[in-house]
């Protein structure tokens, strides 16, 4: 039988910012004409959900932010209660939502781990058993005996944590709190949630890294805006969600680039277009909204493409480098990424093939041009510079229009936000046309390779071949 | 409604713990912390007997002290009881938020707290009935049924007040008002019988004392405990309450605390979001 039976739950927030809050605004409102719009909205934080979940099942709950997981999660705790449908859980539910939230301060450690025990309904004779175990969890035995009020706050989230978690639940819930205390703490924490796990106990973990998810979850719902839009095995579900998340980003970062680009022809300055090129770029990059997160890294490089948004690029920290100069006789006016398919983005997957498009006038004839590119990381990091030359690739003359390719089929960076410089000179490097220093933004995202440590990804094979060394290199011979 | 009192009863340890707490927390930092809890009702009593007997002295009413304690003692415990119950949702937000339980829980340990607190000033009421006197009687048996009455009108307050300050959030402002009238409209420093029987205002013939008793419940409660522990204003020794008066307070306490619970469990499912 299913531990938790959640049964077509619908969830209404009504939102009602002129209700009145107290006495006197309520007799101020009668006497006083209000219009009468904008006196209820509705927010539906989920619309129809439905599923279960079996004893000592793990259940991962995945979403943007806004799509109901935490609405979800609070619903099974019972602190609200659902508009439609009904929610039904059997067992102890201890949920590790805000920790030490039912802490009072001017109680003692001990005091308070009963007091939050009573609270989650256990017995006093019950936690009395575990109590020694709490506080060695905690690390707390010297200080379980002065108020919490003068604990240290990493001492007074240990303290909770061991608290609820050690309450013997049936159900636990957890909602993103593992990130307190540091390293070997939290390494603890996870572990004791696994061993909860290989007890039996029922665990729901409403999660943005998804990493924690694949790890933890058999089981993964993906909510999006208050639907249930998947529910199946982790891997599968974390797939298409991620697929989902990036191909929004994609697009949300075009439609806004080719809204700016539309404006900018209006406006009509072509000898500009590149520089504005590159600022748009880079907000345009900057458009795709935080979320796409499989790590913290992620998170990291959505939160580097969020800051690019600002309509003024000062808050880019690289936007001081971007700079341009040459005698602009030959210019470069556009860069393109492009993907396997050919099709334009701007953000790229690790470890799959990418074309750089370098289009160019040449406003005269130029003899043995030279084209270069430089990736640098946002922390400005100088990964890779190359250059026509070095590559031994010649281009006899350039003249009118054209367009130069750059292409590698397995892309090594990693996960971040970079910028590519691009510049036409010379081959004897002593005349520069154009160099755009800086000039476009990207980002890459962490593809089906799952890479992530170091600066670069080395698309590289292991083998094992068992045996003593000797032997080893005889089979090799 | 019987499986939400059931989980109520489930959660009895969950009170006890509460009431732990919050005594705990009102006595932690002074020394004298319990005593501190008397000086307010000891003080107040000492105040009503110099107005009543040296500066007012024609209202004559033998061993005042003992006459006023034993109705301000109860009257306190329902005062602080029901201004502590009226925040204790919202104080409690952060545990509402978080954690379900049954939510009456709060304001019923607000009320349990309050009670322990009162039952620990009891001796120093029957210190005073022993200096002064007056005859400790078999009557005292009605005293747990007299508390337990106030108890159940209390909680019922608590209950309604508690609800209408997580929607209204200055219902403490006004309560703290109402209070003070109440406390001047209900016999706590004076003898009911001080009360006149009728009195005409505007042409409309008013029973005074009867609506008194009628308008207001504390009125008989405090009667009661008085014609238990003290007797009565004419000299004579205690006596039980009259059993058709003392029924009628009794039904009406239990009507408010089934109102107050039906309200309270009414409205309980939307402090998780409104608190």
């Amino acid at each position: 039988m299913a531990i938790i039976t959640v049964a077509s739950v619908s969830k209404c927030f009504h939102l009602r910012p002129d209700r009145p809050r107290s006495f006197q605004e309520l007799l101020v409102s009668t006497f006083k004409q209000r219009p009468r719009r904008a006196l209820e909205q509705e927010f539906w934080a989920l619309r129809d959900v439905s599923f279960t979940v079996e004893p000592g099942e793990t259940l991962g709950i995945i979403g943007p932010n806004g799509s109901g997981k935490s609405t979800c999660l609070k619903l099974l705790t019972r602190i609200i209660e659902p508009t439609r449908g009904t929610v039904k859980v059997t067992g102890r539910v201890s949920a590790l939502l805000e920790l030490g939230a039912g802490f009072h301060p001017e109680l003692t450690g001990r005091e308070n781990i009963f007091l939050y025990s009573s609270v989650l309904g256990l017995r006093r004779q019950e936690m009395a058993r575990r109590f020694e175990d709490v506080v060695a969890f905690a690390e707390l035995e010297r200080f379980i005996d002065i108020p919490v009020k003068f604990y240290s706050s990493g001492m007074y989230v240990r303290l909770a944590f061991a608290a609820a978690i050690n309450v013997n639940p049936d159900v636990l819930l957890v909602d993103e709190v593992l990130a307190v205390g540091d390293q070997s703490f939290q390494t603890k924490c996870l572990e004791r949630i696994q061993e909860l796990r290989a007890r039996g106990v029922t665990i729901v973990f409403v999660s943005h890294s998804l990493d924690v998810v694949r790890s933890l979850c058999d089981r993964t719902l993906w909510l999006e805006s208050g639907h249930l839009r998947e529910d199946g095995l982790t891997e599968a579900v974390v797939a298409h969600y991620l697929q989902r998340v990036h191909d929004k980003d994609e697009a949300a970062a075009m439609a806004r680039r080719d809204v700016e680009r539309a404006a900018q022809s209006v406006a009509g300055k072509p000898q500009e277009r590149v520089d504005v090129r590159s600022m748009e770029t880079a907000r345009a990059a900057g458009a795709a909204p935080a979320g796409a997160s499989s790590s913290a890294q992620t998170d990291e490089a959505s939160q580097e493409l969020a800051t690019g948004a600002q309509p003024e690029s000062s808050t880019d920290p690289l936007a001081r480098y971007r700079k341009r100069w040459g005698t602009r006789e030959a210019e470069i006016v556009n860069v393109r990424f492009l993907d396997q398919d050919g099709r334009e983005r701007l953000l790229l997957t690790t470890g799959e093939p990418m074309m750089i498009a370098i289009e160019y006038i040449a406003h005269r004839r130029i003899e043995a041009p030279a084209f270069g590119v430089a990736f640098h990381r946002n922390d400005g990091l100088h990964m890779h510079g190359s250059n026509t030359t070095l590559a031994k690739f010649d281009i006899p003359f350039i003249e009118g229009r054209g367009e130069v390719r750059y292409t590698t089929d397995v892309l090594p960076l990693l996960e971040g936000t970079y910028y590519l410089s691009v510049a036409i000179h010379n081959v004897a490097e002593n005349q520069t046309y154009d160099y755009q220093d800086f000039g476009y933004k990207f980002g890459v995202r962490l593809g089906p390779v799952s890479q992530r440590f170091g600066t670069i990804y080395i698309p590289a094979r292991w083998e094992h071949v068992p045996g003593s060394a000797e032997k080893v290199r005889e089979a090799g011979e | 409604m019987i499986a939400k009192l059931r989980e109520l009863l489930g959660y009895r340890e969950l009170i006890e713990s509460l009431v732990v707490r919050d005594l705990k927390v009102r006595y932690k930092n002074s020394m004298l912390g319990f005593l501190w809890s008397l000086v307010n009702p000891l003080l107040l009593m000492t105040v009503f007997t110099v107005v009543f007997t040296i500066m007012l002295p024609n209202v004559s009413i033998p061993k005042f002290p003992v006459f006023v304690l034993c109705a301000l003692l109860p009257w306190n415990f329902f005062h602080t009881s029901v201004m502590g119950a009226t925040n204790s949702i919202v104080q409690n937000g952060h545990l509402i938020k978080k954690v379900y339980f049954p939510r009456e829980v709060l304001p019923i340990a607000t009320v349990s707290s309050n009670l322990v607190n009162f039952l620990l000033a009891l001796p120093v009421l029957f210190l005073f009935i022993i200096i002064f006197r007056v005859p400790l009687t078999i009557w005292l048996v009605y005293l747990p049924l007299v508390m337990a009455v106030q108890v159940a009108f209390t909680i019922g307050i608590a209950l309604i007040l508690a609800t209408v300050n997580v929607f209204y959030r200055d219902t403490g402002v006004i309560m703290e008002v109402i209070m003070q009238a109440w406390f001047f409209l209900t016999p706590v420093f004076y003898p009911v019988d001080i009360l006149p029987e009728w009195r005409t205002l505007w042409g409309i013939a008013l029973p005074i004392r009867r609506l008194t008793y009628i308008l207001n419940p504390m009125a008989s409660i405090i009667a009661s405990y008085r014609s238990v522990l003290y007797g009565f204003t004419n000299g004579s020794p205690p006596a039980p309450p009259a059993f058709d008066f003392f029924s009628r307070t009794i039904v009406t306490s239990l009507i408010f605390l089934a109102v107050g619970y039906v309200i309270f469990t009414r409205y309980s499912h939307r402090f998780g979001e409104e608190v």
